[in-house]
C-alpha cells in the first residue's frame, strides 16, 4: 500500500477502543493499539494479557467493556493458545474472523513464551502483536528478557556510584520469531504508520499460520523522557537501527528502510533516564551489537 | 443393543468423551492419561470422530486451548494427570471462574516428591476448591458411563461448571475390564448438543469477558458459582437416574450406600480400592459383623447431607484415604466427611485410615483390619489416631 492508501484506510476505519481508556499522557502503545484494531476492524476477537493495556481498561471495567469488538483479559502466559482455541472453534464453524492477541513483551518474550512459540509451530492462525517497552512497566518497570543490557530498571537499580543495570543483552524477538518459519513476521513503529497499517493488511491475509508482529515502543513513565518527545524517539529508534523495519514472509527477509548510514546509537540512549549512568565504553558496546546486527539483516536480506 | 468389550480405563474414558462429540481436544502426554489422547487421535484420523484436536506443548496451554475453544462456543474434552494437572493449575482456576463447561479426564497420580508415577487421587484432590466438579469412579464401566453424565451435568444451564472425571492411574487407567459400550444415537439423545448463552466470543455480539472487577461484583460472581454447585449435587442424582432409565446402569449419583441400612459400621471409600472393600464387608456380613460401605463419588460439590444421612445410625466409621491433607495429619475425605458429620449434629465413634499412596495395593487385609479397627472403636468417644495401613506389612 502507498501511503495515501494507508491513510485513506485509517479515514475510513473506525477506531475500535474506547475514548476513555488511561493510558500515560505520551503513551505511544495507545496509539500503536487504536491503530492495529482499526485496521483489524470489526471482524476480529482480540485478547490483552495483564500489562500496560490492560491495566488502562482496554478490556474494560466492571461491567462496561473497553473497546467496541470482543475483547478479553487473557493469563499472562497464555495468551497464544487460549487465542489459538478461539480461532479453531472459528475455523471449524467456517467463519473467517481475525483473533489476534496485544500483548506486551513480559507476556511475549519471558511469561508466554512457550505457548507463542508452540502456537507458532503449530501453525495456529492467529496474529500475535507484541508491544516492546522492554519491562514490565504496568508493575512499576521490572527487567524482562527484552530489556536493553545496562538498563535501570526497578529491579536492576543503579548505585549512585553507577554501578548496576541490566547485565544481559535484550532477548532478539523479531529474529527468534522470524527462526520459527512462520507465513509473516514483521517489526513496526508507531513512528512509521503507513508502514504499520500495510503490514497490518499483510498480516489479515495470511490464512496458513501464525503472524508475529513486533512493536518497539520506548516508554514515557518508566525509560524516563517527556511525553511530547514520544513518536521524536520511536522514529528515533528505527533511524539509528536499534529497532530497525523489516519482514519475513516466508523465510524471505525485506528491509521496510534502507540500514545505511544509521544516526549514532547515542543519539537515541543518551535521551532516557534510563541509560543516564551508561559511560561511552557501555554505549560504543551497544553500538557494536546494533551494527552487528544490522550488518546480518542486511546479509539475510540480501538472499 | 450395546456393544461389549474388554478395554482399560484410559479406552474407557476416551470412547465415553468421544460419544459425546467434542468439538476441540487439546492435550499433553503424561503417564498415566497419556493413551487417552493416542486413542482419541486414532479416532480422529480413521474418521470415527469428528474434532479438531491440537497437540499443544504443555498442559498450560492444553487447558489454555480448551477454555478458548469452549469461550467461542465448542464443546470441549483434555485429560491430563498429576505434574500435568499442576502446570495447568492457572487455566484451571479460571475455567471454573469463567463457567466453562470443560470436560476433563483425570488417571489420578500421586504428586511427587519423591519421584513417583503412580496411582491415587493427591493431584485432583489438591486442587478441589478450584471450583470445579469432581467425580471419583471405580471400575472402567463407571468411566465410560460417568463421561456421558460428565457432559450434561457441566452443561446444565443450572450449572455451567468444568468437571473432571477421576479414576486412579494404572488400577483404572491400564487395567483392562468388561465395558459395555451404549449405541451412538441413545448418547446424542442423552447429551443434547451444546449452546452457550451466558458467555461467548463473537464479533456479531460483541462481549467484554473479564474487564477489572471491583469486589462487590466478584461476591457476586463466587455466590452464583458456589449455587451451581449446590445446584449440580442435586442434578448428579437426577442424571444418574435418567441413566439408569436409558441405560440400564445407576451408580447412586453423589454417592453410593452398600449394604448400609441396617449397618452397624460402615467403611467410606473412593475410587479402585471400593471393589475390595465390598468384598471384604461381604466376608464381614458372612461372619455376622453387621458392615456396610459408603463409596464417594463427586467430592465438589461434597455430598455432606448424603453421607451423613447414611452414616447416621451406625456405632461407627471409618474413612480409608488414598491421599494426605497435610496438616490435619488424616486423609482430606476423612476431613470432609467428619465436617458433614459436625454440620448435622452427628457425634459417631471414627477412625481415619491412610492406605495405597503411590499405588501401593489396597488389600483385602487391609480392609479386614481397619473394619475391626472400627468395630473395636464402637462405644470410644476419644479421637482414633491415623491408622497408615501399609506399613506393618512393608517392614516401615
Amino acid at each position: 500500500m502507498n501511503q495515501r492508501e494507508t491513510i485513506e484506510l485509517l479515514a475510513r476505519s473506525e477506531d475500535q477502543i474506547s475514548p476513555g481508556i488511561s493510558a500515560c499522557v505520551g503513551c505511544n502503545v495507545e496509539l500503536t493499539l487504536r491503530t492495529c484494531m482499526q485496521v483489524m476492524g470489526p471482524n476480529t476477537i482480540f485478547a490483552i494479557p495483564p500489562g500496560c493495556m490492560g491495566g488502562v481498561g482496554v478490556v474494560g471495567w466492571d461491567k462496561q467493556s473497553g473497546a467496541k469488538i470482543p475483547v478479553f483479559f487473557p493469563l499472562l502466559d497464555n495468551p497464544a493458545s487460549m487465542l489459538a482455541g478461539i480461532k479453531m472453534h472459528y475455523d471449524r464453524i467456517g467463519e473467517d474472523v481475525n483473533v489476534v492477541a496485544f500483548a506486551g513483551d513480559g507476556a511475549s518474550v519471558d511469561c508466554g513464551f512457550q505457548a507463542l512459540s508452540g502456537a507458532a509451530e503449530r501453525g495456529d492462525k492467529i496474529i500475535y502483536i507484541c508491544y516492546d517497552n522492554e519491562g514490565y512497566m504496568n508493575t512499576g518497570y521490572q527487567r524482562s528478557g527484552s530489556t536493553t543490557k545496562g538498563a535501570w530498571t526497578s529491579t536492576t537499580p543503579v548505585s549512585k556510584d553507577g554501578r548496576g543495570g541490566k547485565k544481559q543483552n535484550k532477548k532478539d524477538m523479531p529474529m527468534i520469531m522470524a527462526m520459527h518459519d512462520l507465513p509473516y513476521m514483521a517489526t513496526m513503529s508507531p513512528a512509521f504508520i503507513p508502514d504499520m497499517v500495510t503490514k497490518l493488511e499483510k498480516a489479515k491475509a495470511v490464512k496458513s499460520g501464525l503472524v508475529y508482529l513486533h512493536v518497539y515502543n520506548p516508554c514515557v513513565t518508566g525509560w524516563g523522557f517527556k511525553s511530547d518527545e514520544s513518536i521524536e524517539l520511536c522514529r528515533l529508534s528505527v533511524e539509528t537501527n536499534y529497532a530497525p523495519l523489516f519482514e519475513v514472509e516466508n523465510g524471505k527477509f525485506t528491509l521496510n528502510r534502507s540500514l545505511d548510514n544509521p544516526k549514532p546509537l547515542a543519539d537515541f540512549i543518551k535521551r532516557f533516564k534510563k541509560f543516564r549512568h551508561l559511560g561511552d565504553e557501555e554505549i560504543a558496546a551497544l553500538q557494536e551489537l546494533c551494527d552487528s546486527k544490522a550488518e546480518r539483516l542486511k546479509n539475510l536480506a540480501s538472499l | 443393543m450395546s456393544k461389549v468389550q474388554v478395554m482399560n480405563g484410559n479406552m474407557a474414558a476416551a470412547i465415553g468423551a468421544a460419544m459425546c462429540r467434542p468439538d476441540i481436544i487439546a492435550a499433553y502426554p503424561i503417564t498415566p492419561q497419556t493413551p487417552i489422547v493416542e486413542y482419541l487421535a486414532d479416532f480422529v484420523i480413521d474418521g470415527k470422530l469428528d474434532a479438531s484436536v491440537s497437540e499443544v506443548e504443555s498442559e498450560l496451554s492444553a487447558m489454555s486451548v480448551v477454555t478458548g475453544a469452549s469461550l467461542a462456543g465448542s464443546r470441549v474434552f483434555t485429560a491430563s494427570a498429576s505434574q500435568g494437572l499442576s502446570l495447568m493449575y492457572e487455566p484451571y482456576f479460571r475455567a471454573s471462574t469463567l463457567r466453562l463447561p470443560v470436560v476433563m479426564a483425570v488417571a489420578n497420580r500421586e504428586m511427587i516428591s519423591p519421584q513417583t508415577l503412580w496411582g491415587g487421587p493427591q493431584d485432583t484432590l489438591s486442587v478441589r476448591d478450584a471450583g470445579w466438579l469432581q467425580i471419583y469412579c471405580e471400575d472402567n464401566q463407571e468411566i465410560l458411563d460417568t463421561m456421558i453424565m460428565a457432559f450434561r451435568l457441566a452443561e446444565d444451564k443450572n450449572v455451567l461448571l468444568p468437571i473432571n472425571v477421576c479414576f486412579d492411574g494404572f488400577y483404572l487407567s491400564h487395567m483392562a475390564e468388561r465395558v459395555e459400550i451404549p449405541e451412538q444415537e441413545d448418547v446424542d439423545a442423552f447429551v443434547p448438543k451444546y449452546v452457550p448463552e451466558h458467555i461467548k466470543l463473537d464479533p456479531k455480539k460483541p462481549m467484554a469477558v473479564d474487564p477489572l472487577t471491583n469486589g462487590y461484583l466478584l461476591a457476586e460472581y463466587r455466590l452464583k458459582h458456589m449455587m451451581a454447585q449446590q445446584n449440580a449435587l442435586k442434578l448428579i442424582d437426577e442424571i444418574d437416574e435418567e441413566y439408569e432409565k436409558k441405560f440400564g446402569r445407576s451408580y447412586g449419583g453423589a454417592i453410593e450406600e452398600y449394604k448400609c441400612e441396617d449397618a452397624d459400621y460402615i467403611i467410606v471409600t473412593m475410587g479402585s480400592m471400593t471393589g475390595v472393600a465390598k468384598d471384604r464387608v461381604d466376608a464381614a456380613r458372612a461372619a455376622g459383623k453387621k458392615v456396610g460401605l459408603v463409596k464417594v463419588r463427586i467430592v465438589r460439590p461434597f455430598p455432606g447431607d448424603k453421607i451423613a444421612n447414611a452414616l447416621k445410625n451406625c456405632k461407627a466409621f471409618g474413612v480409608v484415604d488414598r491421599n494426605v491433607s497435610f496438616g490435619w495429619n488424616t486423609g482430606i475425605i476423612y476431613e470432609e466427611v467428619c465436617a458433614a458429620m459436625f454440620r448435622n449434629n452427628l457425634l459417631i465413634p471414627n477412625v481415619p485410615f491412610i492406605a495405597g499412596l503411590g499405588g501401593e495395593d489396597v488389600t483385602g487385609e487391609h480392609f479386614d483390619y481397619a473394619i475391626d479397627t472400627v468395630i473395636a472403636q464402637e462405644g470410644n468417644a476419644d479421637k482414633h489416631y491415623t491408622v497408615w495401613l501399609n506399613r506393618e506389612d512393608k517392614g516401615i
